[in-house]
């Protein structure tokens, strides 16, 4: 799979998939090439990674971090930005002594400054059967759309965690931190791939909740298409992490190309369905996918999750730079 | 109620067949979807494996049931019976009279007439039988016998009015005859009962009139003649306008030569009056006169204001012209002076002499005359062109004279004689006249005793000829003022300057039309357009017979030549024309004295047809009872005829036809739904149901299905 997700074909994304992707396939992919040669006119070119490394995820609130980075922490550490005075008790490196107060006031004070750290930025990929299905492939553009928020947390020294959903469990991909591993997370996304069979959303948010050490933004890429689909954004909610949903939808679900007497089958669990489809059945489906998005947006909200519902035809580019700040999931 | 087919009941098995479709599940084809999850509310069925599913409730079954029942009560026929109101042999007349075309009731008395003989036709006892007689200028049976009413109904709409006068006494007769197959049967007529109704009919069942028609305001041409003075010098129009009308009314005449206007006055017109008009200033030259009536501009005082005039026929008439050219006549013998009176007091006319020594030794036997007169003597040989003979001494090919006749007794002429017109001879005595066996080619104008004749016409070998049996001074004939009226008459007739060649020929009569020597027929251009050609009749008297005149207006009559011989006139036949008609011997019933027309010339010739029918003029309309008592009383107590039908099916057929499309509606109700929306994407900013790129559009709809 060539991360080059600016072809507007997933077709043609689809053909190039391999279990191992090259550094000279990420490079072409850095280059906008794809592996058959072609020139991806789009994405993950020069161009749009210059881009991608002025944006950085928002954070609402400080978290402590691990490692010294740009971010503000709770801690106070060795920056350049004053947060406070307080008494100084043996031990304290004397450096950090306000000498102007001591001749002053004659006392011993310490200046404290604020600590910058890393976050961990978590990326979890819903790789559910129903996820590789639509046009263009949801899986295919949860894929590209998690490449370029991880590259902006690479970007901004953050860690990177890496999730992938699929049936009752979640593989953590091994966290990366630093510009450097862009290539390594890009050839780890390219594995990624769909997994038969059913997958229970929940169990999979809940195990991967339990692996989280460090707070900091979590982006939850999935069609959500599960019955507790509200419960599975609960419990990702539940770490204190700051979460957003990337709730991906294809066209074809948005609006189903189907018409006549039907028999339509479940890409996940097989289950059949018979339905006759006409305008008066699509308004219904219409409005009850405006009805489920209303809802999942109303339980994002309640639990001060950002809701972002997008078609998989979305452009990166445009979710990057559109539909991301514009609900102020990531800045300039 | 009963059904008359009971039958097709058995199409009821149709509903449990419908139903058992809509349990039988339908095999599917299948479509993978991400997830069923959405669609788990809108679903029909959950899978199963049972080929049966349970019914559910749908507007279609509903629909497509009603459907089958109502087809199946189309099949079976349902009546509602109820008691007759006719017999069971019925003969309706419709009258089809010019009078029929006048527009007081919607859209025209006949359009009434037809709607009310088909309403009748409703009291017809189931099985009956109905005869339906068109009383146009002729009776004709358009149905004879039928007994199904939607066949008398079409019978009853092909009738079409005519132009003439309607022959009810015909007609009557005729449902007499048919009413007479039958016991029992009745006659119904349907008429205005304007004009005068038969008296000389009787019918041996009961009749029945249903009138129609409201009002009688009508104005009409009565009558449009052309004459020319004897001088030649001036040209009269006659015209006779009638009011049938109650009140007083002003119309426009406009007179009209050769299609262009050249007068018209306004007339006031009295009550229940003739306002006759001549007008002198007739264009010289004009063939054709037209006259035509209309609604003047404005009404004098004391009229009432938008009287309507309801029969357009009679609101135009036409006239032909007489041709003026100047004729020559020579007299071969004495020429007494009563007759050179006579005949020098003809308009147009010169006048010459010669002996019959002369005429035999070739004096003036190459001149183009019109005419000769044989006065007393024999021409030897007989001039090739019209002739009047006055008391041939001997046998000839106008005659064979067997004798002589002393004081013989004048016989009755036929009243439709054109040559006696106006013309009286009951005062006439002769003297001494010769006795002449009628020949094959002539007939009797004035008959003598025992089937001699004293005057006797035809045309013989393609050349009209007059005899008259005695001489003038044997006869106190010119000493009467019919002779000078005879001689125009006679004279008229041989040279085609009969006063009746300006005279108007009734609509449907028909006509003799003389076809010139040179010429095989005639081609005859009526006034729609429309050319016929006929030829001469076999009988070998040169003249041809037309009938078809029932269109109102000019006829124009064109020899056709001969093969080989050129004309002026000589054309190819108009190969768009129909089929020579050939002449026919016998007219038909309707055949009376045949109309004389200005024909003998070789040229162009016209004749005009006009509806110059006072009694169809006169449309008020009347109850009929002048035609219920040319019938019998119709007993007290009728005989009961039985019980009529009305049958249903018609209406359930609509129904039916309703609820198929309200069927087909749902069934294709995203189609029209689709061509919508389409329409609405077609104009900008109408456009719907578009989803952005996030894809969270959606509608509220209906959440039933097909």
């Amino acid at each position: 799979m060539s991360l080059a997700p600016g072809s507007p074909d997933p077709a043609e994304a689809r053909t190039t998939t391999a279990p191992e992707v090259g550094a000279q396939a990420a490079q072409d992919a850095l280059a906008g090439r794809s592996a058959s040669g072609a020139i991806d006119p789009v994405v993950f070119d020069e161009a749009f990674l210059r881009q991608l490394e002025r944006l950085h995820l928002v954070l609402r609130r400080s978290v402590r971090g691990g490692l010294v980075g740009t971010r503000r922490s709770v801690q106070h550490g060795q920056s350049v930005e004053f947060t406070d005075y307080r008494d100084y008790v043996p031990g304290d490196d004397l450096r950090a002594l306000d000498w102007n107060v001591v001749a002053r006031l004659e006392r011993l004070f310490v200046k404290l400054f604020v600590e910058e750290q890393d976050v961990t930025i978590h990326v979890l990929i819903d790789a559910s059967a129903s996820m590789d299905s639509g046009s263009p492939d949801k899986l295919w553009f949860a894929r590209r759309a998690a490449a370029a928020i991880a590259t902006v947390g690479l970007a901004s020294y953050d860690r990177v965690s890496v999730g992938v959903l699929a049936g009752r469990s979640a593989r953590r991909l091994p966290p990366m931190r630093g510009s450097a591993r862009v290539m390594h997370l890009l050839r780890e996304l390219s594995r990624v791939g769909p997994r038969d069979g059913a997958t229970d959303l929940v169990a999979a948010c809940r195990a991967y909740a339990a692996q989280i050490t460090q707070r900091g933004p979590l982006v939850l890429i999935s069609d959500l298409l599960d019955a507790q689909a509200e419960r599975a954004i609960g419990e990702l909610a539940a770490t204190r992490c700051e979460v957003s949903v990337l709730h991906v939808l294809s066209p074809d679900e948005l609006e189903p190309p189907l018409e006549g007497d039907l028999r339509l089958v479940d890409r996940e669990t097989g289950q059949r369905v018979d339905v006759t489809v006409d305008l008066a059945t699509l308004d219904a489906y219409r409005a009850r996918l405006a009805g489920w998005q209303a809802m999942l947006g109303d339980a994002c909200t309640k639990r001060r999750a950002a809701y972002v519902p997008v078609s998989s035809a979305l452009p990166v580019a445009d979710l990057m730079f559109a539909e991301l700040r514009r609900r102020n999931v990531v800045g300039a | 109620m009963s059904l008359l087919a009971p039958l097709a009941l058995v199409g009821l098995a149709a509903i449990p067949v419908i139903v058992a479709l809509y349990m039988l599940r339908m095999r599917r084809p299948e479509r993978t979807v991400s997830s069923t999850w959405l669609w788990t509310e809108l679903v029909r069925d959950v899978e199963a494996n049972a080929p049966w599913q349970r019914l559910r409730r749908s507007l279609l079954l509903l629909l497509q049931l009603l459907c089958a029942l109502l087809l199946v009560a189309v099949l079976v026929r349902p009546v509602l019976e109820r008691p007759a109101t006719l017999a069971h042999d019925l003969v309706l007349v419709v009258d089809a009279s010019a009078s029929m075309s006048a527009t007081d009731v919607p859209l025209d008395r006949l359009d009434a007439a037809r709607r009310a003989a088909i309403q009748v036709l409703d009291g017809l006892p189931a099985g009956g039988r109905v005869s339906i007689i068109e009383a146009g200028d002729t009776a004709r049976v358009v149905a004879n016998e039928v007994t199904d009413p939607a066949r008398a109904a079409r019978a009853i709409d092909s009738i079409r009015a005519s132009t003439g006068t309607g022959d009810m006494a015909e007609a009557l007769r005729l449902a007499d005859a048919l009413a007479a197959r039958a016991t029992g049967s009745e006659v119904i007529v349907v008429t205005d009962g304007a004009g005068i109704a038969p008296t000389d009919v009787r019918v041996r069942v009961p009749v029945r009139v249903v009138p129609v028609g409201r009002e009688r305001h009508n104005q009409a041409i009565a009558a449009l003649a052309v004459d020319i003075d004897p001088g030649g010098l001036r040209r009269q129009a006659f015209v006779s306008i009638a009011n049938q009308s109650d009140v007083v009314v002003t119309r426009r005449l406009q007179l009209l030569a050769d299609g262009v206007p050249f007068t018209a006055r306004d007339l006031r017109l009295p009550v229940m009056s003739r306002t006759d008009v001549v007008i002198d200033e007739v264009p010289r030259g004009a063939r054709i006169l037209e006259a035509r009536l209309s609604r003047a501009d404005a009404t004098a005082a004391g009229e009432t204001a938008d009287v309507p005039d309801h029969l357009a026929l009679d609101d135009a008439a036409w006239a032909v012209v007489p041709e003026d050219r100047t004729r020559q006549i020579l007299v071969i013998g004495p020429a007494g002076v009563f007759l050179r009176t006579a005949l020098s007091l003809l308009p147009d006319v010169e006048l010459y002499g010669v002996s019959a020594a002369e005429w035999t030794a070739g004096t003036a036997r190459d001149g183009d005359w019109d005419l000769v007169v044989l006065d007393g003597v024999i021409a030897d040989p007989l001039p090739a062109t019209p002739i009047l003979a006055i008391a041939p001494p001997t046998d000839s090919a106008l005659g064979d004279v067997l004798g002589a006749l002393t004081a013989p007794t004048i016989g009755e002429p036929a009243t439709d004689e054109p040559l006696l017109r106006d013309v009286d001879l009951t005062r006439l005595h002769v003297a001494r006249a010769q006795r002449i066996e009628l020949p094959s080619w002539a007939r009797v104008v004035l008959p003598g005793p025992t089937d001699v004749p004293l005057i006797y016409s035809g045309v013989r070998d393609g050349l009209p000829t007059t005899v008259l049996a005695f001489a003038l001074e044997q006869s106190d004939l010119p000493l009467q003022v019919a002779w000078p009226i005879l001689a125009a008459n006679i004279t008229g007739e041989l040279l085609g300057r009969d006063p009746s060649a300006s005279q108007p020929v009734r609509p449907g009569a028909v006509v003799q039309l003389p076809v010139p020597p040179d010429a095989s027929g005639l081609r005859i251009t009526l006034p729609d357009g429309t050319v016929r050609e006929v030829e001469p009749g076999v009988a070998g008297d040169g003249l041809a017979t037309f009938v078809e005149t029932r269109q109102l207006g000019v006829y124009r009559v064109e020899p056709i030549p001969k093969p080989g011989v050129d004309g002026p006139d000589a054309r190819p036949s108009d190969p768009g024309a129909s089929s020579p008609t050939p002449a026919s011997a016998s007219p038909g019933p309707a055949a009376t004295t045949p109309a004389a027309v200005d024909l003998r010339a070789s040229g162009t010739r016209w004749f005009a047809v006009d509806l110059f029918e006072p009694t169809e003029a006169a449309i008020t309309p009347s109850d009929g009872s002048a035609l219920v008592a040319l019938g019998t009383p119709a007993p007290e107590a009728p005989a009961t005829a039985g019980v009529a039908r009305d049958e249903w099916w018609p209406l359930l057929l609509l129904v039916l036809l309703g609820v198929l499309t309200v069927e087909w509606l749902v069934y294709e109700r995203d189609g029209a739904r689709r061509i919508r929306d389409r329409l609405r994407a077609l104009v900008p900013g109408r456009a719907t149901g578009a989803s952005g790129p996030s894809g969270t559009a959606g509608s509220g709809g209906r959440s039933g299905t097909r």
